[in-house]
């Protein structure tokens, strides 16, 4: 079941609603076959330009290319794309069959092809035994892997989807991650995937875009993202616990922004860079975050290994991993 | 104990509200029923009372066979303006909903009051005319049919917006990217969705057009063009003294908007308190 594949390629995209402007210049390229995951915080405008690509909502200006084909005024059933959404959106009144079949339907397809393009993604997403139950009476995870059939009868070049994960519960979370990632594999289309799960987006991603007020932050990998974040706002909004950031001049240090990830500092007593009260300890086996008041700076969270257990109210000296730190700008 | 008592006179109320309801609703169709089996004599006495001599069977002959079978052209006539109309309330009460609920536009203010005003003020009845006698449809049954669905569009279109309003839109989008046309998006996900309401505003349009006995009176004179409800207005001036026979067409007329009532009762019920898209 290896499918037809497309890039998809933003030049200027802009999005204004009345006086508002949403989408404030976007360039982008997502190659053929890509796994890319749009992240930022709520109303940045990751729904906004997925709803640009697929057609729903209609640009400002710009020009969005499918396949090395310009889509900007296509209708959106004309693009190639495939959309899942957060709510799923499943047809109430349709069965699991005719919800996965309707397009084709739309499509006057003949009764066989549809059947048999039906039974083969239902097997695919392990629905075959729910094809005649209603939406209703599905589970959340079902209606998900509904939702997900539906996209893939349609032999969609580019995948679109929005916060799919969000209604589901964590552990079902994590697996629905692998299985989507497999799909990925398995199907090798381009899919584009919104989240504000910095989690979802580390683990499923090629190319991560990260998205701040209708504006792209930084496009890279994942690793790329965690290792040369370009902005204390990239820095801090991938990688978890969060990066440590605070003012140049507060850290002693010669630019406007200094950051430091819990995982770069470690518990030292001799020759410590900082000292902090201990205010608060979690203890995640593996490993124990430790968060700390730092004067002059505020908190400090320490990400430390498991073995280590400081006293809350104790006192305590920290130190930066050497050549893990970051500086951003120059000091004002 | 107290729990006992509690239950005891809940049990009470509740035998003494259902007998209330049957004098009130079930006492007139009894009566209807007893005068319509009378004999015209026995009739005329207009007593509550068992009839000395049954003669059903008789007096239904009579009703229909009266003035060449006019109550069974008055079905015919009935039945096509209600059937026209409501259909006609339906999909366009379901359009103009959609459109007024999904697309916000400048207009939507003006239709608004439009509707408003449609739900408020009394129609006046000599203009009507007039401006049906201009349109050529007075005395017509299409006339009739578009002034009851004028009459009745405001309240479905206001039933279908607030309730279009809880079905979510990502469903119209996920059937525009399926490659749904605007059409197919209304008639093959919408309407669907919408037919608790449908099936309510069948029932409760359909017995009140079947039921209306003045607006055929004023737009639709004529013999060829009457209506059930006029049947009764004929019988009377007719059978000044025939009231066995006024009450056996009274009871005629009555049963179709009954039986739609008992066919449709339960889903008016799941109708009213449903919403479009469950958990
Ligand atoms: N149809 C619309 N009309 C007016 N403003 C809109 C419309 N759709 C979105 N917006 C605005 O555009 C901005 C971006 O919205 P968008 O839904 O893209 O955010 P998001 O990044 O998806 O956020 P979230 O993570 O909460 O889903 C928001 O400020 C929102 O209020
Ligand atoms: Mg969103």
């Amino acid at each position: 079941m290896v499918q037809s594949t497309a890039s998809v390629i933003l030049r200027d995209i802009r999005k204004s609603f009345g006086a508002m402007e949403v989408i404030k210049g976007i360039d982008l390229v997502v190659e053929a076959g890509e796994f890319c995951v749009f992240v930022g915080p709520s109303g940045c405008g990751k729904s906004t330009l997925l709803r640009l690509i697929s057609g729903l909502e209609e640009t400002t200006s710009g020009v969005i290319e499918i396949g090395g084909r310009d889509v900007t005024d296509a209708e959106p059933s004309a693009r190639g794309i495939a959309m899942v959404f957060q709510s799923y959106a499943l047809y109430p009144h349709l069965t699991v069959r005719d919800n996965i079949g309707f397009g084709l339907s739309l499509a006057k397809l003949p009764k066989d092809t549809i059947r048999a393009k039906v039974a083969a993604a239902a097997e695919a997403l392990q629905l075959t035994p729910l094809l005649d139950r209603k939406p209703k009476a599905l589970s959340g995870g079902q209606r998900q892997r509904v939702a997900i059939g539906r996209a893939i009868v349609r032999d969609p070049q580019v995948f679109l989807f929005d916060e799919p994960l969000s209604n589901l519960d964590a552990a079902l979370r994590a697996q629905m991650r692998i299985e989507l990632s497999d799909l990925h594999r398995k199907l090798g289309a381009t899919m584009i995937y919104v989240t504000h799960d910095q989690v979802e987006a580390m683990t499923m991603a090629d190319k991560i875009v990260v998205l701040n007020g209708g504006r792209i932050e930084q496009v890279g990998s994942p690793m790329e993202l965690y290792n040369a974040p370009v902005s204390p706002f990239v820095a801090g909004f991938i990688g978890s616990p969060k990066m440590n950031l605070y003012d140049g001049k507060a850290a002693g240090e010669a630019c406007a922004t200094y950051g430091i990830r819990p995982e770069h500092l470690r518990l030292t007593a001799d020759s410590p860079r900082w000292t902090g009260t201990v205010r608060h300890v979690e203890r995640l086996g593996a490993d124990t975050i430790v968060y700390l008041d730092v004067p002059g700076l505020g908190e400090m969270v320490v990400r430390a290994d498991g073995e280590q257990f400081p006293r809350v109210g104790s006192s305590c000296g920290v130190a930066p991993l050497p050549g893990r730190e970051f500086r951003f700008g120059p000091a004002a | 104990m107290s729990l006992r008592r509690n239950m005891a006179r809940q049990r009470n109320i509740g035998i003494v509200a259902l007998i209330f309801a049957s004098v009130i609703f079930i006492l007139p169709f009894v009566y209807i029923f007893l005068m319509a089996v009378k004999t015209k004599q026995e009739a005329a006495l207009f007593l509550f009372s068992w009839p000395q001599q049954w003669q059903f069977w008789q007096n239904l002959v009579d009703v229909v066979k009266t003035r060449n079978y006019m109550l069974l052209l008055a079905y015919f006539n009935s039945t096509v303006i209600t059937v026209g109309a409501v259909a006609m309330l339906v999909i366009f009460g379901a359009m103009v909903g959609y459109v007024l609920q999904r697309r916000p536009s400048g207009w939507n203010r003006v239709i608004y009051g439009c509707i408003l005003i449609g739900l408020m003020v009394p129609p006046a009845v000599v203009p009507t005319i007039w401006v049906l006698q201009g349109l050529g449809l007075f005395k017509s049954i299409y006339g009739m049919i578009l002034i009851q669905v004028a009459y009745g569009l405001a309240f479905s279109v206001l039933l279908y917006r607030s309730f279009i309003s809880t079905i979510p839109r990502d469903l119209d989008e996920a059937a525009i990217i399926d490659g749904a046309t605007p059409w197919q998006v209304f008639f093959r996900v919408i309407l669907p969705l919408l037919k608790p309401v449908t099936v309510t505003l069948i029932v409760v349009q359909s017995i009140a057009i079947f039921n209306d006995f003045t607006n055929p009176l004023y737009y639709l004179p004529g013999k060829e063009n009457v209506t059930v409800q006029l049947t009764l207005f004929n019988f009377q001036s007719q059978f000044q003294s025939q009231f066995n026979l006024l009450f056996m067409n009274i009871l005629l007329v009555t049963i179709p908007p009954l039986l739609v009532f008992i066919f449709f009762n339960r889903q008016i019920v799941a109708g009213m308190t449903a919403g479009a898209v469950k958990g």
